[in-house]
């Protein structure tokens, strides 16, 4: 019985493969926490593993460039767009642009300013 | 204009002349608590002082995980390790605030496993939540046996036990099916989300 609980005990901690204390640090940086409790902080962080996966195998499957086997950064903004799970994520998920089609676009619509 | 602004409206505008990855952002020291650096983001000098919403996950364990999640021939490229990296701190943020408020109007000073909960079930993830469940239950036996006390929340301190050891085994991510079967919770990759068509759905019998 003893061996059976000491073996499940290291099951649970190999279970959690992210840093509890950073994750309590992270929740601590919220504003008005003052403690937070051992469940709440292992299912958050438990929590956090299932959003890892979640995230990066819908986007992997999601992806823009299919034949490329890759996931991209695009990839995750564009998941972020358009799922309504993940949409809180669209602030700090900008779409990115090269800067030389952003110049090319912004001359473009001073051509069109100039046509009036 | 303050820090903030600026970086939002470069990373934006993307005037580099590159695409920009989040270790390029400048970073403005804060007058700040002298705080260790927390990133993991390779960033030449402006290591000192960081905000508090920019303290992630080490890259390696979050790499490791969406490794794990992706088909095996899958590859992922470095700036979505980072990007997730700091998704993953805003959703840690977006959960914690959310209980954090529940906590609040119930006037209590700790936020508990089912205010984490309730905030996943009101913040759209509740198909994770059953899933979490179990594991919770698995993870309170466990401590049980260990210490000899029932699971009773003994605070933040027992969490040390359980840190940084983060590097031990594959992620065992079993998903149980929503039928409510208990079933062995240790496999190694990917997701049955029943609500979500793009996740393969596996099952474990």
């Amino acid at each position: 019985m003893r061996h059976n609980s000491k073996h499940q005990a290291s099951e649970a901690k190999k279970a959690i493969s992210l840093p509890i204390s950073r994750v309590r640090l992270i929740m601590k940086s919220s504003p008005d926490v003052s403690s937070i409790n051992q469940d709440a902080l292992f299912l958050t962080t438990k929590a956090t593993e299932l959003f890892v996966q979640h995230l990066a195998l819908t986007s992997f499957n999601n992806r823009s460039q299919t034949e490329a086997n890759t996931l991209n950064y695009s990839d995750l903004a564009k998941t972020a767009e358009e799922s309504d799970t993940f949409h809180f994520l669209t602030d700090i998920l900008p779409k990115k642009i090269l800067a030389q089609d952003y110049l090319k676009t912004l001359e473009q619509m001073q051509d069109e300013d100039s046509d009036f | 204009m303050d820090g903030d602004s600026s970086t939002t409206d470069a990373s934006q505008l993307g005037m580099t002349g590159e695409y920009m990855a989040s270790s390029h952002y400048v970073l403005h020291p804060q007058d700040d608590d002298g705080e260790e650096n927390m990133n993991d983001h390779e960033d030449g000098g402006t290591k000192e002082n960081y905000r508090e919403q920019d303290i992630y996950l080490p890259i390696a364990n979050v790499a490791r995980i969406m490794k794990n999640a992706v088909p095996q021939t899958g590859k992922i490229a470095k700036d979505a390790k980072e990007c997730v990296q700091e998704c993953v701190s805003e959703f840690i943020s977006f959960i914690t605030s959310e209980a954090s408020e529940r906590c609040h109007q119930e006037k209590r000073k700790t936020i508990n496993g089912e205010d984490i909960l309730f905030a996943m079930s009101t913040l759209g993830f509740d198909m994770y939540v059953d899933p979490l469940k179990l594991y919770l239950q698995k993870f309170r036996e466990a401590m049980k046996g260990e210490k000899g006390m029932p699971g009773v929340a003994v605070g933040e301190s027992l969490g040390e036990d359980l840190t940084d050891d983060g590097f031990a085994n594959p992620l065992p991510a079993g998903i149980i099916t929503a039928d409510g079967q208990q079933q062995n919770v240790m496999v190694y990759t990917t997701t049955a989300y029943p609500q979500i068509p793009t996740v393969q759905q596996i099952q474990f019998s």
